[in-house]
């Protein structure tokens, strides 16, 4: 491990009062047009002292299939486990510790037809077989690892890179390093397929220890997006902005006599930015311009993949208004935790995700937006090559299976593997600190030289500890 | 510190610098190093904590030691690194050097490692310091200063004193004092985290003595306020939380004694050094006295996962959470950083990490103990005794008949955990090591929740086994009156024994075990440690050496901290950093002055706050813009000449809405309730998954780390939470129910009256507000019978005024008929308080009503939906179906009893339409345990709180009524006009009344209906939200 690739920062202090710009210049910054990176005032997230390598990708859509899908059955192929199915793992394997401690049952076979696809010759399951579609685009890691057994570690730790809370969510380091691209929306968006809730609930996309600018915000997929966007009830347009304006009017004679005080500015401008936002957000989740085609691309018009082809569609048309960081779960509330009949769980999910991201990688594609968006699909961790309760499998964070595509990834690659049953990463292993890393190395970010200074510490998204894996462009 | 063993050695004098030697060193040696070395061990990074470009730091070494024995090849681990011998310990790890480089290395190993004298820029000391390291200030002891005469009329205390001579270094002068106003705004504030009531200001406002401001003080400290305000910071420090943390989060019922501890701690003025003994180690200093013991519940805090099979690896997180938090807390370094390896920029070696850690190492979680003194645990062993005397026979038959179900439950649990676990758990106690014991213990509390989870009466197979447990559980409940009240659980810790687990360093070449420490550079010298009782003693010593009065560092932490919650920034502006990458004292000899001072005067903070508030530094006014000069020097007031304008925190903004409104309820202590109720934030639940929303959004800390200084954010989001939200709105409309005037508002919020030019534009916005909105009558065009309900009509919903409130057991009855049901799943509503939201606390509610055609729960079934918190007091949104379906078009008398003491819905269902129709019964269970009525909804009949047209009945209810408690059959009847009980009891023949007001589309709601309240509402929303609200500017 090691702790010296870093700038001796300035305290987060200093550079947050700097030169009598109170915190407010902080939120003040993050808050309006002006994207962080190369502002013109001395804010800076760490921004401006990032080195401005120029990437491809300028934004993200992580599609987080929440629960662990199982990479057994959908990108990792591995014929050795139908050949020793219903054995037990063999001695040579060092005994894994398994959430449900079923560590001795026997190997499940894979139910699925595997085909290579596209010129690169790529495995995809046929649980996958519109995806798969794009297999030249995809570049398959097969090699990740997480420290988390369960979910809540797992799932915290694919967000904010420790399997305990407190730290800052990857979409708020990225906010924090790459700024927004639109004051008038929040440049981090949380999505959900449900009503169910995510492990862990909001802190998976909060922003830890840096400030709330950062934070993801809950998008609801249908009807007001933004929780208390909408006037209270019974208040009218004009009552509203009659409100505002008194309140405007008192803050500004309130800070006629402290104008050195930029915090109290920065509050005037949030709520001006909350009224703009009151109108935008409806605005950019508003599907109803969008042609019957677009929606038939994304899988809307079936009832199985409605509900995640809208998020989808929804993450696109945030994406083009400017959002750094979407992100979409699948299946909120470990609902791709198979422990018991896979079969029919993954079936289902599958299905209700395979058609819906297709449309949005060819969408993307399409409007030339794929080459800048850096598209991320994976769980907090994988599935275990043994049976639980007969037909399940348990949790794998030992090794498991992501992909990206988009945002100048080189497509049609694997990368990594797993031994010979894809319980443990053996080759290229890829730790979620190296998943960070890499992904922003992918959007030009050294994320050595991302620093949040915190208590007397350099903060970095990876602990210290990542890599970035350069050959996901080369 | 003891100088004598440190001996100073300048490595470069160990060195014969003879001309070949260095000729060989020069061309031979260093480009070797510097082509293949340097990399991972030079200026830039060092591997293994190692540099290998100055013979200082070969000689000191890394993680590992030292990495060359100067003329011995054989004992040099660089050479057996390069050799490529030893598998694990392969250097350059790439590629081997060429047998012609390993032999140049070992030449001038053997050679005694020559290195020139000079470009010896760095002087390494033994024990691996720097020179420059040793001098750092915070390393040095407290120094004797004596406060600077400085000619100043300014100056009122000796504190003043070292803030007028940096003044005058500066060329600064200090701002005026503030104003009677600003002064007791702020002096509220900080010490309660209040706002003066309207009387408190004028009573110090108009007190012309002298002695006004030091009898505020006085009074101020002397309140139980002061307690609940100042263990608000310590508890950000030691990151107090009322939850587990991980998923599952489960609330932690016992920790709320903690809390209470700490205030009353404070009230006390218990002084620091043994406010801190009895944190680290209350459980040896006086096991039996339940005031001290709960202090150990410090040791409680980190985070905790019911269900981690890695029992061992979750065990190490906890102590590594404990060193972390106790090394920045008490002593203001940042421990975490020598974890894996030397700290990069301060003094704290690998090693001292693990001697702080292993202070930890022995606790254990107990969970076996109660709070309560010796008096009070004998009245209760008596009286269990009693009991237990009384139900021996009774409970020896239960144990017969759970005993097979309870081993098959453990054995199962058992199962789940590794070989190693397994093994560890089948040992007789005895034999258990230290560490094993600990990790039992934790494993025990997977097994037992397994065990608890077990229903004895669905595991009973056969059917007379069944009946006899059930006659048993009955027997057994008539005793229910010998039965002791439970003592407190006591969420505490102790050591797992006499002998401590060893703490590991884990190197590259094994394990090397350490003993308690404390940091080398300033103790090098193991303590010596004894036993106390049953416990290793390992925290009195680590207690004892934090709280000595000649600590430099402990000392200087808590000082700087206090200054820092008076002033807004420390004079060390890193309060939990004083070292190379925090910032540097400000007044260093203030500082110190302080420390000695308050160690002096028998670690009193009572006595620190009011030396602080009494300063003319404290007493400056806010309110002043930056001199040229200190805009040039000094932007941010470093050196003070100017109070810090601040930002409330979020506690103090909560707080101080309900003070506004007039709300607050000041009941000190106990168990902590939901964010929605009137109490003081200090006692509402801190779930660390989820936290009370207002106090989150204005950056609360979830309680993860520890927390020295609060964020102060302004985002989009938050204001949306502040003008659209649901609990600043109750907030603004209770101000507005209170305020008789303009006036009052701007009393009531600010503490002040409104200037004539605010009156003048709050006049002209209530003349705007309510002159543009002609007033309407509550009614609009009624439908035929006023028993209807009808999407788009005016008679859409019934809105209740309740005078109080169903509670958690409460009967729900009606007379209705159902024309149609949603299309989708919605479910028609009958009556309900609720929203219709499923994961905020703002959404805890009932309904009752019928689901929709694409219900999971089939068409037309009888259902309630809750909204509360379940037994871990996590949000929970549970539908209950009765599994009753009501046809279309019928005439129904329809009931449910919610009883979550009971866990169960009762529902009742009878077709009137067809006479001598049965009455349908069913039960269903429930998970929801409380929080029904915590919610922000008031009672309608026929829909939600909120318009939903989906959710809305649609066709007649006759009669309804809302009663508390489960009321019995024989009090249910199909004939409203003999419903007695019922504190809501709608009847259409009657019609709208006071109590039941319609909304639908051209009805507009009651508040509607008053333009003038309306906009009073939102004046005092808009005063809720100023600047000056959140301001101590």
């Amino acid at each position: 491990m090691s702790c010296n690739h870093f700038d001796h920062p300035t305290s987060r202090r200093e550079f947050l009062q700097r030169a009598g710009c109170g915190f407010g210049a902080v939120a003040l910054a993050a808050l309006t047009r002006e994207p962080a990176l190369g502002a013109t005032f001395p804010l800076s997230s760490a921004a401006a002292k990032l080195p401005h390598r120029a990437a491809q990708a300028k934004n993200v859509i992580f599609l987080f299939m929440e629960g662990g899908p199982s990479h057994l059955d959908t990108f990792d192929y591995k014929p050795l486990l139908n050949q020793l199915a219903g054995q037990p793992l063999p001695a040579s394997f060092k005994p894994p510790i398994t959430a449900m401690g079923e560590t001795k049952s026997p190997l499940l076979e894979c139910k699925r037809t595997w085909k290579q696809r596209g010129q690169s010759g790529l495995w995809v399951s046929d649980w996958f077989e519109r995806v798969a579609e794009h297999a030249d685009d995809l570049a398959v890691i097969r090699s990740c690892a997480s420290d988390g057994i369960n979910h809540a570690g797992g799932v915290c730790q694919m967000n904010t890179g420790s399997v305990f809370g407190g730290r800052p969510s990857l979409g708020a380091w990225v906010s924090y390093g790459l700024g927004t691209e639109n004051g008038n929306l929040p440049g981090f968006v949380v999505i959900k397929d449900s009503e169910g809730t995510v492990v862990n609930g909001v802190r998976n996309w909060g922003a830890g220890f840096m400030p709330a600018v950062y934070q993801g915000v809950e998008f609801n997929s249908d009807g007001v997006p933004i929780k208390y966007l909408d006037n209270p009830k019974g208040v009218t347009a004009e009552r509203q902005r009659d409100k505002l304006d008194l309140l405007s009017s008192l803050n500004r004679e309130y800070g006629r006599t402290r104008a050195d005080n930029t915090e109290l500015e920065a509050r005037i401008r949030g709520y001006e930015l909350a009224y703009r936002m009151q109108s935008e957000a409806p605005e950019a989740v508003d599907l109803s311009k969008e042609s019957a085609a677009t929606k038939q691309l994304y899988g809307m018009d079936h009832e199985e993949t409605a509900v995640f082809g809208r998020n989808c569609l929804l993450a696109r048309r945030l994406v083009e208004n400017g959002v750094r960081f979407v992100q979409l779960y699948s299946g909120a509330g470990s609902k791709w935790d198979a422990h018991k009949g896979i079969e029919a769980n993954h079936g289902k999910l599958c299905r209700a995700v395979d058609h819906p991201i297709a449309g949005l990688l060819s969408d993307l594609k399409s409007r030339g937006l794929l080459d800048e968006t850096l598209v991320i699909w994976g769980g907090e961790f994988g599935r275990t090559p043994m049976s639980e309760q007969g037909d399940g499998r348990d949790h794998n964070p030992t090794g498991f299976t992501m992909w990206m595509a988009g945002g100048g990834v080189r497509g049609g690659q694997t990368i990594g593997s797993t031994d010979e049953l894809g319980l443990y990463a053996v080759e290229d292993k890829m730790h979620v600190h190296d998943l960070h890393a890499t992904i922003l190395h992918l959007l030009g970010v050294d994320h050595t030289k991302l620093i949040y200074p915190h208590k007397g510490r350099p903060e970095r998204i990876d602990l210290n500890e990542g890599h970035a894996n350069v050959k996901m462009t080369a | 510190m003891k100088r004598s063993l440190i001996l100073s050695l300048l490595v470069s004098t160990a060195v014969a610098a003879e001309p070949d030697a260095m000729k060989f060193f020069e061309n031979e040696v260093r480009p070797l190093l510097a082509k293949r070395c340097f990399d991972c061990h030079g200026e830039k990074k060092q591997k293994g904590g190692l540099r290998v470009d100055h013979i200082g730091y070969l000689k000191t070494g890394g993680d590992t030691g030292p990495a060359i024995v100067p003329g011995e090849p054989e004992k040099s681990p660089l050479i057996e690194a390069v050799r490529y011998k030893n598998e694990d310990f392969q250097m350059p790890p790439k590629e081997k050097l060429s047998d012609a480089e390993i032999a140049v290395l070992e030449k001038w190993v053997k050679l005694g490692a020559p290195w020139p004298e000079s470009g010896s820029k760095v002087v390494v000391t033994e024990g691996g310091f720097t020179e420059e390291q040793r001098k750092w200030w915070a390393f040095q002891p407290l120094a004797k200063v004596a406060p600077p005469q400085v000619a100043s009329a300014w100056v009122r205390g000796d504190i003043d004193r070292f803030v007028a001579k940096m003044h005058t270094e500066l060329k600064l002068d200090p701002a005026p004092e503030a104003d009677a106003h600003e002064l007791v705004r702020r002096a509220y504030f900080d010490m309660h985290g209040l706002p003066p009531t309207p009387a408190e200001i004028e009573a110090f406002v108009n007190d012309k003595s002298p002695q006004a401001y030091e009898k505020l003080i006085d009074s101020l400290l002397a309140s139980p306020r002061y307690g609940e305000r100042w263990a608000q910071h310590w508890l950000d420090l030691v990151r107090y939380a009322e939850s587990d943390g991980y998923n599952q989060d489960a609330y932690r019922a016992s920790v709320w004694p903690y809390r209470d501890w700490v205030i009353k701690s404070l009230n006390d003025d218990k002084p620091y050094d043994q406010f801190v003994r009895e944190q680290l180690a209350g459980d040896e200093i006086a096991p039996n006295d339940p005031n001290v013991l709960i202090a150990t519940s410090y040791l409680r805090n980190p985070l905790y996962e019911y269900n981690q099979r890695d029992v061992a690896g979750q065990w190490d997180i906890i102590v590594t959470d404990m060193t972390d938090t106790s090394g920045e807390l008490f002593l203001g370094l940042s421990f975490g950083c020598a974890r894996c390896h030397n700290h990069k920029f301060d003094p704290i070696l690998q090693k001292d990490y693990f001697r702080l850690r292993a202070f930890f190492e022995p606790v254990l979680w107990r969970d076996d103990l109660k709070l309560g003194t010796a008096e009070e645990k004998a009245r209760f062993a008596e009286q269990q005794s009693a009991w237990e005397a009384a139900t021996a026979s009774i409970r020896a038959e239960m144990d017969a008949i759970t005993a097979p179900i309870m081993a098959g439950k453990a054995k199962s649990a058992i199962k789940k955990f590794n070989d190693d676990l397994q093994a560890m758990i089948n040992k007789p106690t005895a034999e258990r090591a230290p560490l094993e014991k600990q990790l039992v213990v934790i494993c025990d509390r997977q097994i037992r929740l397994e065990q608890e989870k077990a229903d004895v009466m669905k595991s009973l197979k056969a059917e007379d086994a069944k009946k006899r447990y059930a006659e048993l559980e009955a027997e057994l409940k008539k005793f229910d009156s010998l039965k002791p009240k439970p003592l407190m659980e006591a969420f505490v810790a102790t050591d797992v024994g006499p002998k401590a687990p060893a703490t590991k360093l884990k190197t590259r070449k094994g394990d090397q075990e350490i003993a308690p420490g404390f940091l080398t550079l300033l103790e090098p010298k193991e303590p010596e440690i004894k036993p106390l009782g049953d416990s290793t003693g390992r925290r009195s010593a680590l207690a004892n050496w934090v709280t000595r009065p000649d600590n430099q560092l402990s000392t200087r932490v808590i000082v700087n901290r206090v200054w820092q919650y008076h002033f807004g920034r420390g004079l060390v502006a890193t309060a939990s950093d004083f070292g190379k990458l925090g910032e540097p004292p400000t007044h260093p000899e203030l500082l110190d002055w302080m420390a000695r001072r308050f160690v002096a005067e028998g670690w009193s903070l009572k006595k620190l706050h009011k030396e602080i508030m009494l300063s003319a530094a404290y007493r400056q006014t806010a309110r002043r813009q930056a001199s040229e000069i200190a805009a040039k020097i000094d932007p941010t007031n470093r050196y003070l000449w100017r109070f810090n304008p601040r930002r409330l925190d979020a506690e103090q903004v909560r707080d101080a809405m309900l003070a506004a409104s007039g709300e607050l309820d000041l009941k000190a202590g106990g168990p902590s309730e939901d964010g929605n109720s009137a109490r003081r934030s200090i006692y509402t639940m801190k779930k660390r998954n989820n936290q009370t929303e207002i106090l989150r959004a204005l950056d609360a800390p979830a309680g993860f780390s520890s927390t020295a200084e609060r964020q102060s954010t302004t985002t989009p989001t938050q204001a949306l939470l502040l003008v659209n939200g649901d609990w600043p709105l109750q907030r603004a409309r209770k101000l507005a129910s209170r305020a008789e005037s303009i006036d009052d508002v701007w009393t009531y919020a600010l503490g002040r009256p409104p200037t004539v030019g605010e009156r003048a534009t709050a006049e002209a916005f209530l003349k705007k507000r309510a002159g543009t909105t002609a007033p309407r009558p509550t009614n609009g065009e009624l439908l035929a019978g006023s028993g209807d309900f009808k999407e788009n009509t005016p008679q859409e919903r019934l809105l209740v005024q309740a005078p109080e409130k169903e509670g958690e057991e409460f009967t729900v009855e009606a007379i209705v008929r159902l024309e149609s049901i949603d299309v989708n799943a919605a479910v028609r509503t009958i009556a309900s308080r609720w929203n219709g939201g499923k994961d905020s606390v703002e959404a805890f509610g009932w309904s009752l009503g019928v689901t929709g055609e694409k219900s999971r729960f089939k068409p037309r079934n009888l259902i309630v939906q809750l909204v509360g918190e379940d037994e871990n007091a996590n949000i929970a949104y549970e539908a209950v179906p009765s599994n009753l379906r009501l046809e279309l078009g019928r005439r129904y008398h329809v009931a449910a009893r919610v009883s979550l003491a009971e866990h169960s819905v009762s529902f009742l269902v009878q077709d009137l339409s067809e006479p001598g129709a049965p009455v349908q019964t069913a039960v269903a269970p429930t998970v929801v345990r409380s929080k029904l009525g915590g919610g922000a909804s008031s009672l309608v009949i026929g829909g939600l709180s909120k318009r939903s047209p989906a959710h809305q009945w649609d066709g007649r209810i006759e009669a309804a009524r809302i009663a508390s408690g489960k009321l019995p059959d024989e009090a249910l009847s199909t004939e409203p006009e003999k419903w007695k009980a019922g504190f809501v009891n709608w009847t259409s023949s009657v019609g709208p009344s006071q109590q039941f007001a319609w909304s639908g589309v051209d009805a507009k709601a009651v508040e509607d209906a008053e333009p003038f309240r309306q906009a009073m509402n939102d004046l005092c929303q808009v005063l809720l939200n100023a600047n000056e609200f959140f301001y101590l500017h």
